[in-house]
């Protein structure tokens, strides 16, 4: 990608993520400190993690990613809750 | 009593086999029915929607689903919904389904539902084709929303959405986004037409529980908002808030 202004990094790696096909993801937070791109949220599981971060890694060779992002429980509930 | 097992977001894409199933094994004696609150697929893919499809068909319980913004994403709804009716899961969108569970009739009305806002702040179909377009959307899936409820003969009545009706589940998501993440057209529907429970996704940082302004139950059952495959709940005939007469404008 051409690279924007730092102002406007963040959003630009942001909008990436949400249209590549193999991210799709528009709950990401992304955060570029000095060379450093930090990615958080909620992902479905460990295979989307890592697809995250070698996506982002693409847009930026020259960036470290830390993906610091929550793969979410897809365990059955405990219990139920009674709302009438 | 009836027992309802709901989940939202579930976005199934590559990569996503086996992640429901192994919490799906016990579903048929933990719940009546499994609704489905939209964003099933990753980008709108009939091929994402199969493998989730593959995971809920040989379930013995009835299934309902609405469509979320991510599954219109490739222009390919059509293709989305039926495969996910192949598989057993009925699709609504401005419709009503009606299911008796052991004598109990228990009645849902589903919508994706669309963006606007919130009393106060609500976009308005106003100036631009654009934006017109955008509420004038959002308008024509309430109405529709509302006389599906309205039309249901049914012991419980749930309305199935996508996007939020209130606020208070959006809760944990930046103010800027709420008028992507709802509309107060939604609630207005409910509360117009009553209803027992109202399950919606798409928040994935809100909160779970609230109420519309009329006081029936609203859960968001986002899958990064439960944090489990489903949620149950559960629900007993008869105590229905019922719409309250109209009132103010006249």
């Amino acid at each position: 990608m051409s690279e924007p202004r730092a102002d406007y990094l963040p959003e630009a790696i942001r909008e990436k993520l949400i249209h590549d096909p193999r991210v799709a993801e528009q709950d990401l937070r992304v955060e570029v400190q000095a060379r450093r791109v930090r990615l958080g949220g909620n992902v479905a599981s460990p295979q989307l993690k890592q697809r995250i971060t070698e996506v982002a890694q693409e847009l930026l060779p020259d960036y470290e990613v830390v993906n610091e992002t929550t793969v979410v429980s897809a365990a059955e509930p405990d219990g139920e809750e009674p709302v009438s | 009593m009836i027992r309802i097992a709901a989940v939202g977001d579930l976005h199934y894409g590559d990569g996503s086999k086996e992640i429901l199933r192994p919490s799906l094994q016990h579903l048929q004696d933990r719940a009546d029915l499994l609704l489905l609150a939209g964003d099933l697929t990753r980008c709108g893919g009939p091929e994402e929607v199969k493998i989730l499809a593959d995971e809920l068909r040989d379930l013995p319980i009835p299934m309902v689903a609405v469509l979320g913004n991510h599954d219109y994403h490739a222009d390919r709804e059509d293709q989305v919904r039926r495969v996910l009716e192949a598989a057993r899961v009925r699709v609504l969108e401005g419709e009503a389904t009606s299911i008796d569970v052991d004598g109990v009739r228990v009645g849902i009305a589903g919508t994706k539902g669309f963006g606007g806002g919130f009393r106060g702040a609500h976009g308005s179909d106003f100036g631009e084709p654009e934006m017109k377009a955008f509420v004038g959307h959002t308008k024509m899936l309430s109405d529709r929303l509302e006389r599906a409820l309205t039309g249901l003969d049914a012991d419980l009545r749930i309305a199935l959405l996508h996007y939020s009706p209130i606020e208070a589940t959006l809760e944990g998501e930046r103010l800027e986004i709420y008028p992507f993440l709802g509309s107060y057209l939604l609630a207005e529907a409910v509360d117009n037409a009553g209803a027992d429970l109202v399950l919606h996704g798409h928040a994935h940082h809100g909160a779970e529980k609230g109420r519309t302004p009329a006081g029936i139950p609203v859960r968001n059952v986002a899958q990064p908002v439960i944090r489990h495959a489903y949620n149950i709940y559960t629900l007993e005939a008869g105590r229905q808030v019922l719409p309250a007469a109209a009132g103010g404008i006249s």
